[in-house]
């Protein structure tokens, strides 16, 4: 039996070493085979505005640019580099913000993004897995029928205009919330209460707009999952036995019913490492998406890798850690 | 008990986001603690968030440069506006005494500088920083201009403490251009903060010391918003030793995000400059907020900025080579449908290459109507006469039943607004030629090339990034469509690489830019000499990615480098340039790049507008700074 876990976790653990390291070799080519070069982006900002440029200063201008990206040599020799630099924990230079490290830029952008998804995301879930069950276990009851019909309003509609109503309705119409940003001009960053109740406020509308729909999602999910639970023979034998609804509900309905969305829990934490992009763009609010549209743009090869990184290894981390715990939540999965 | 805590937690998170809301009071009496709104000029900056706030190098890459540090911190030896400049006069001398000196035979140019200016560390600003930074950037690779200095300079060298000189390694009667801001140019470096530095490169500069009225007093860490406050001793920079105090005590530089944002914030009085909108978006804003305008008062609102969107045409790519043909092109598109489609009819039209902005209508676009109402050009054997001065008459006449009143009736203003007139929209005319150029058409009345092949064009265009000329692009793809050359508009955003390289057939871009307050086209034209002239494939060096080459425009250009930059032969030049330009047909232009720069006049008012246009209020550009002095608070608060 010791065994058999211990080969169970050696093998989850060299499929998820594998996984992080297919996904940064396919990241690591795919800018390469776009036809994005960033050293002609990098020309083209630098001459945009300029006068003419003379051709025999162009040509030096490129070959400084490659040697100073570390453009130079064929893309195997980069590749290697490129892995060199990654176990000594090195991302390079941002390209579009030479010579910036890209573990700097990502670093002040993350917390904001972990931040704000983390929260809407575990509040989403929580919500709307719990009320989800309550509605399916009481679904001939007004209230969960109410409660189905918002969530089927609110779920399919286009989230960047769902969050783009939430701001022209609370930051225009009605403007007790700040149309953009992350916190007030003038607040020192720091653990002190203006900084906080400003960082507080400026998230409030975009966290209300991810957790509005994520709650639609999650509590149509869990409504379905449990109406079939409830209809398996030991639900009915409980209640014949006259066991008590709530501990039926809370022992055999939602235990059954949470493991997918456990699943789908630990996924989308994984996921957090890609950012909101659109509710970052509506709120312009700082954080990890902005920062991969601005590095796609720009031919940025060194962020947007460092970004894919972090969300590979994020994602292929999330679903060992379900792997491994899968047999905790759920006794019937045995080890073989 | 359990429902108790249940009170106690939600009582204490409803506290917590009253009490977070309960700072929403200050906002409008104040932007930051200490910073009164009134006191401050808030302005768009269009870069939007910028991932590495605390660089403030603007000699490397990196960084923001609309953040305020372009327009209120950095200084150079020159500018020119590309309006009419402060009491009439584009060219501004900064940092420079006076224009640039150049010998006979232009390679040496001396500058005399201002004296009497100081950074805001209170160092004296003298010609060494002048020879520091051109020797900073000569000697570093990947800084800004440090190919071209490494080029073009033999040696630079400072005289006494007021004059610099520079030794050239070949006769260049424009080397000042390095240093002129149109958009920006060349900013001196402050050589007691670099001198001490290892890596020029990697250096932030933060914070930024001033050699502008203004000095940085906080900035996001992530990136949204600069705050500057004005320096104590602003007279003591080239701004304010010449025109006086800048109004506004704080500046404020932000990204408010996507133009619904923009309107919002304007009209909440939460944002002074919009940097640029749709024409819809502009008439959102006026309709919501009366102390908004544009450039002009009503009707087409925009700021020209002088660069002339065009259809860019690579003459490598057959038939496009073939001037009758691109004649025939250019017969083929109607420029009222053109105009309507991308700006909703506010475009300010060109029928010559150059943009009809600044001062470029009364230099050459009124010397040249005559010209214009009277040109000929023989196509298809036939003596022909393409020009149609009531273009924008009939453009005007389009859009007056929906904006009324806002549209003006007079010719004069009419023009002045919306441009001259443009060509003929005659495809009788353009199938003359392409039939008598050996063109077929097939059954469906699509053109065939001379060799029996379908003759189709691909439009590249910028899409999301650019939907004014993306609009542009899928007009004049649906006219030629029409006219039988099935026509597509291809979104690319490697747009500005493939023309670079030549990997297109046509474009809706940009190869003219101008320098708006003066009549010098060497800005532009330098690159379209043929020894500058690059194959498809290869690097274009400049702006001829229509890869065109003729030996008269080498005559022109090579007599522009031989003269002085404010010689009046230039004028004569220009002319030439232009009517060769019309013969040839290089590019097919359309207008110039319309801004939608919005202005709210509640705290503050004195921003150029049309019936004042003494400088650029697009927030973006480099000179805008010389909207400071000018402005005068309203006393609102």
């Amino acid at each position: 039996m010791k065994n058999a876990f211990l080969r169970y976790i050696i093998l989850r653990v060299l499929q998820c070493l594998m996984v992080i390291f297919v996904g940064i070799t396919v990241t690591f080519m795919i800018p390469r085979f776009t036809p994005v070069d960033p050293v002609e982006q990098a020309i083209t900002r630098m001459t945009m505005f300029q006068q003419s440029t003379h051709p025999e200063a162009l040509e030096e201008m490129r070959a400084s640019l490659a040697t100073l990206y570390g453009l130079e040599g064929s893309v195997f020799e980069q590749y290697l580099g490129f892995w060199g630099r990654l176990f000594r924990g090195d991302l390079g230079p941002s390209l579009s913000s030479f010579p910036r490290p890209v573990m700097t830029l990502i670093r002040t952008s993350l917390p904001w993004t972990a931040g704000l998804l983390l929260t809407s995301t575990i509040i989403a879930w929580s919500l709307g897995n719990i009320i989800g069950a309550f509605a399916g276990y009481f679904h001939h009851k007004k209230w969960s029928q109410v409660l189905g019909v918002m969530a089927l309003v609110v779920w399919p509609i286009p989230y960047y205009i769902f969050a783009f109503l939430l701001l022209v309705l609370l930051a225009y119409v009605i403007p007790i919330f700040p149309l953009s940003g992350a916190f007030a001009i003038g607040s020192s960053p720091g653990l002190n209460w203006n900084f906080i109740s400003s960082v507080l406020r400026h998230g409030f509308l975009p966290a209300l707009s991810i957790v509005a729909i994520g709650f639609g999602g999650q509590f149509l999910g869990m409504r379905s999952l449990v109406s079939n639970v409830i209809s398996e023979d030991y639900i009915l034998y409980a209640e014949i036995a006259g066991v008590p609804n709530h501990r039926i509900l809370k022992n055999y309905v939602i235990r059954n019913a949470l493991l997918p969305q456990i699943t789908g829990l630990a996924l989308q934490l994984g996921m957090i490492f890609n950012g909101a992009m659109i509710t970052e763009f509506v709120f312009s609010y700082p954080g990890i998406g902005y920062l991969a549209y601005t590095a796609i743009f720009s031919g940025d090869f060194g962020l947007i890798m460092g970004i894919a990184i972090f969300s590979i290894v994020a994602v292929a981390l999330a679903v060992l850690i379900i792997d491994l715990l899968y047999p905790v939540f759920d006794p019937r999965v045995k080890l073989r | 008990m359990k429902s108790k805590y249940f009170v106690i937690a939600v009582g204490l998170v409803l506290a917590l986001l009253l009490g977070s809301f309960a700072a929403t009071a200050q906002d409008f009496a104040e932007i930051a603690p200490g910073v009164a709104r009134h006191e401050t000029l808030i302005l768009e900056n269009p870069e939007g968030r910028i991932a590495d706030p605390d660089r403030f190098n603007r000699w490397a890459p990196g960084g923001g440069a609309s953040t305020g540090l372009q327009q209120l911190a950095l200084d150079a030896l020159w500018f020119v506006d590309p309006n009419a400049g402060i009491d009439g006069e584009p060219w501004n001398n900064a940092l420079a005494a006076e224009g640039p000196i150049y010998n006979e035979d232009f390679t040496q140019m001396t500058v005399n500088l201002r004296e009497g200016i100081f950074w805001s560390d209170g160092v004296p600003f003298t010609a060494a920083d002048v020879v520091f930074t051109v020797e900073t950037l000569r000697a570093n690779p990947g800084m800004s201009y440090h190919n071209q200095l490494a080029l073009l300079v033999d040696e630079v060298y400072a005289t006494d403490d007021y004059t610099v000189v520079f030794d050239l390694t070949r006769s260049n009667s424009r080397f000042h251009a390095m240093f002129t801001v149109r958009w920006a140019a060349m900013f001196i470096m402050p050589k007691h903060i670099w001198e001490v530095v290892d890596d020029p490169l990697a250096f932030d500069f933060n914070p930024p010391v001033s050699l502008g009225p203004y000095v940085l007093k906080d900035f996001d860490p992530t990136g949204h918003w600069f705050l500057w406050e004005r320096r104590e001793d602003w007279e003591r920079t080239s701004l304010g030793m010449q025109y006086g105090m800048p109004a506004p005590k704080y500046a404020l530089y932000t990204a408010p995000g996507p133009a619904d944002q923009r309107v919002m914030a304007q009209a909440n009085q939460n944002l002074d400059v919009i940097h640029d909108l749709s024409p819809e978006g502009v008439q959102a804003v006026i309709s919501r907020n009366p102390t908004s305008r544009g450039w002009f008062e009503g009707f087409p609102w925009a700021h020209p900025d002088p660069t002339l969107p065009a259809v860019i045409i690579n003459h490598e790519v057959e038939p496009l080579g073939d001037n009758e043909v691109r004649w025939a092109l250019q017969l083929a598109i109607d420029i009222a449908g053109v105009s309507m489609a991308s700006y909703s009819g506010a475009a300010t039209v060109s029928a010559l290459h150059a943009p009809p902005t600044g001062m470029y209508k009364e230099w050459y676009f009124d010397p040249m109507e005559d010209w214009l109402l009277n040109y000929t050009i023989e196509l298809a054997g036939e003596q022909y006469q393409p020009y149609n001065p009531d273009a924008t008459l009939a453009i005007a006449n389009m859009v007056r039943p929906s904006l009324g009143d806002q549209v003006p009736t007079d010719e004069a203003e009419i023009k002045k607004a919306l441009g001259y007139g443009w060509w003929n929209y005659d495809t009788d005319m353009a199938e003359k030629i392409l039939l008598d150029k050996g063109f077929t058409r097939n059954r469906q009345g699509n053109w065939l090339l001379p060799d029996g092949t379908p003759w189709t064009i691909d439009i590249l265009c910028m899409g999301a990034s650019n939907p004014t000329m993306t609009r542009v692009a899928t007009m004049i793809a649906e006219q030629w469509t029409r006219f039988g050359v099935p026509s597509e508009a291809v979104v690319s955003d490697q747009l500005w690489n493939r023309m670079n390289y030549g990997d297109f057939e046509t474009a809706i871009a940009w190869s003219i830019e101008t320098w708006g307050g003066h009549h010098d086209f060497f800005f532009f034209l330098e690159s379209w000499h043929s020894d500058f002239w690059r194959t498809s494939g290869e690097l274009a060096s400049g702006t001829n990615r229509m890869r065109w080459q003729h030996p008269e425009l080498d005559r022109i250009i090579d007599e522009i480098r031989g003269i002085d930059f404010d010689d009046p032969r230039g004028f004569e030049l220009g002319m030439d340039f232009l009517k060769l330009a019309v013969e040839e047909t290089p590019l097919i232009p359309l207008m110039s790049y319309n801004v939608f720069a919005v202005t709210d006049w509640y705290f503050w008012e004195g921003f150029p507008t049309s019936d004042n246009p003494y400088a650029n209020p697009v927030a973006n550009w480099s000179n805008t700074r010389f909207m400071f002095p000018m402005l005068r608070p309203t006393g609102r608060q």
